[in-house]
């Protein structure tokens, strides 16, 4: 390939890419900008940051002037640099704080929801899949079958029903309205895979197992279990990503807001006070994105290397 | 696959049942009540009154959101479809005519890291931040000496479905990427070699090569566009509610408006019933000339 051709390959993707990430890059910055400073213009670096580098490089220099800082009530004061830098670093701060104290509990809910959920798929998910890939009885087809077909019904035919069913089952507003929807939900994809994947096993292995008296569990444990590790991170990986960002459930069965969690406690945060504090807002976007990077960041590899191999195909 | 003894089934059976349990409660009991709760008018709570198929009648021939409503649903959908199908594919195209695997390993991850961000914090982002008053949008436009076609692009009844239609933009999700990627990755060597043997190279190998070899990833996207862009409706929830008037009502968010703002739970339920109708019969549709499609493909 040309070298002018790959130049302009590079070029378009780092163009996308830029414009991809460009809202990011400015929900970040705007973490440290007043509301002033927003309404006053959009593109422009926090001054609380451009104030810090100048008071941090006049003292490097031995310059102890003091200098004009605005404080919290907005007026305007003469401190000396040190006092100065702290004040910009209160700054800078204040929106991340704010939002840490309100996101803190909807994390903690998120996380307790998003790895029971987690669990309980993969448990539930991979056994099922076990039996219904190796072994042939009455009913074993026709069970494989009644799992599959539901991805036959869109969720929007089953959002009333449900949220009636959640509350007939006195579970409104209790972790449980979240994590056994999801799970009865989440199961049939993971199902769906492990099948295609257990399918695939050679029969030897069990054979050799079976004939020295090893049961189900045995099996399940010491012969599937270490063979099918990447595709329980595929699925573990779309299971707490569906979870994470499921908006409109634990919007509806939380009706007491006792059990928000990330996605529902954002929007109603959005709709709360909060939301006239914009540092506050985009921090808490911000914050709230963490817990899945740290997933991602350990999880890519294996994600790509399951999703390009194929456990996603129509 | 073998045919396990009695005792060996009886433990099987135990093992499938907690799944099959959780199935039968939380997804086939609620798609039973759907059907049935959509012939009464009750709210939660109070008692049902049979009203056999009005549900259905009042919303296809009385409700007035009704029409405006599934054109909104169609539009979005499309446009959906559109950009859903050309833009990750082009990038997933680029990225892997890259001849070094860290290239392509990078940009793949770069593209698939917007997702770490919630889909609520996506929505509000460009709520507040892009087409807010004083947001990236007008300040844009202000900078430019545009200053008189500064809107307020979600509040306007002539912009706020193309300003929900854009968001999102560039439209380049990592996962259909991943996908296209996937599909282009499958292709056989032994046919691009014949293809460069036979000087077919570029955009027109794009199109009669690549393209008709990754038709089962193109599938797979144009159904779940299709599915996602019928029933969705969060992302208006949030950004508009609907609004200004219903033009950016959508089945789906009348829906929900009947249920949990109007407490007319059968009323939403028939609605739910009629948008599943109409995404299966595009889903089975969908299928059929598909299939037709990838047969002729065998065929020539």
């Amino acid at each position: 390939m040309g070298r002018w051709k790959l130049l302009t390959i590079h070029v378009t993707l780092i163009a996308i890419a830029s414009m991809t990430l460009l809202p990011l890059a400015f929900m970040v910055n705007n973490i440290f900008r007043s509301n002033h400073e927003f309404y006053r213009s959009f593109f422009s670096v926090p001054d609380a940051v451009k104030g810090l580098a100048s008071v941090t490089g006049s003292m490097a220099s031995g310059d102890e002037s003091p200098v004009e800082v605005d404080d919290q009530q907005g007026q305007t004061r003469r401190v000396p640099p040190d006092e100065a830098a702290g004040m910009y670093i209160q700054q800078i701060k204040r929106g991340p704080k704010m939002a840490w104290a309100v996101l803190r509990p909807y994390l903690i809910n998120s996380l307790v929801v998003s790895l029971l959920t987690a669990l309980g798929v993969c448990a539930i998910g991979s056994s099922t899949a076990y039996i219904l890939s190796r072994y042939r009885f009455m009913g074993s087809r026709a069970a494989l079958m009644m799992f599959i077909a539901t991805m036959m019904f869109p969720g929007v035919l089953t959002l009333v029903p449900s949220f009636l069913l959640v509350k007939h089952l006195g579970l409104l507003n209790t972790y449980w309205a979240m994590i056994l929807p999801y799970m009865a939900g989440g199961q049939v994809f993971a199902i769906f895979v492990f099948h295609s994947f257990f399918k695939g096993l050679p029969e030897d292995l069990f054979e050799s197992a079976r004939l020295d008296g090893a049961g189900h569990l045995r099996l399940y444990w010491n012969i599937v279990l270490p063979l099918s590790k990447p595709v329980f991170s595929v699925v573990i990986i779309m299971n707490v990503l569906g979870t994470w960002n499921n908006f409109l459930w634990p919007f509806i069965t939380n009706t007491d807001g006792s059990h928000h969690v990330v996605s529902s406690g954002l929007f109603a945060l959005a709709t709360s006070a909060h939301a006239q504090n914009f540092s506050t807002m985009f921090a808490a976007y911000a914050i709230s994105s963490v817990p899945l990077l740290i997933l991602f960041v350990y999880a890519t590899r294996p994600f790509i290397r399951g999703m390009t191999s194929g456990a996603l195909k129509a | 696959m073998i045919r396990p003894n009695l005792r060996s089934t009886l433990g099987c059976y135990t093992i499938i049942l907690p799944g099959i349990v959780l199935l039968l409660t939380f997804v086939y009991l609620p798609v039973v009540w759907a059907f049935s709760k959509s012939l009464y008018e009750f709210e939660v709570g109070g008692s049902a009154r049979f009203v056999g198929l009005a549900n259905y009648s009042e919303y296809l021939t009385l409700d007035p959101t009704c029409w405006p409503s599934v054109a909104n649903m169609l539009m979005l959908t499309m446009f959906a479809v559109c950009v859903r199908l050309t833009l990750p594919l082009i990038v997933a195209k680029l990225i892997h005519s890259l001849p070094r695997e860290r290239w392509r390993h990078f940009y793949r991850v770069t593209f698939l890291t917007p997702i770490v961000v919630p889909g609520v914090a996506v929505q509000l982002i460009w709520q507040g931040m892009i087409y807010s008053d004083q947001g990236m949008l007008n300040s844009l436009l202000r900078g430019l000496d545009l200053a008189g076609w500064t809107h307020g692009w979600l509040s306007d009844p002539h912009t706020a479905l193309a300003a929900v239609m854009m968001v999102g933009f560039p439209f380049v999700g990592g996962f259909e990427v991943l996908i296209y990627y996937a599909g282009l990755s499958a292709i056989p060597d032994s046919v691009n070699e014949a293809a460069l043997l036979e000087g077919c190279t570029g955009v027109s190998k794009f199109f009669r090569i690549d393209i008709p070899l990754i038709l089962s990833q193109l599938k797979l996207i144009l159904l779940l566009t299709i599915i996602g862009g019928m029933q969705g409706f969060e992302g208006l929830f949030i950004l508009t509610r609907g609004g200004p008037g219903f033009k950016t009502t959508v089945p789906g968010l009348w829906m929900y408006f009947n249920a949990f703002s109007f407490q007319r739970m059968g009323y939403a339920c028939a609605i739910g019933v009629l948008l599943f109708l109409a995404i299966l019969t595009l889903t089975l549709l969908n299928l059929r000339y598909f299939k037709s499609a990838e047969n002729v493909k065998g065929e020539a």
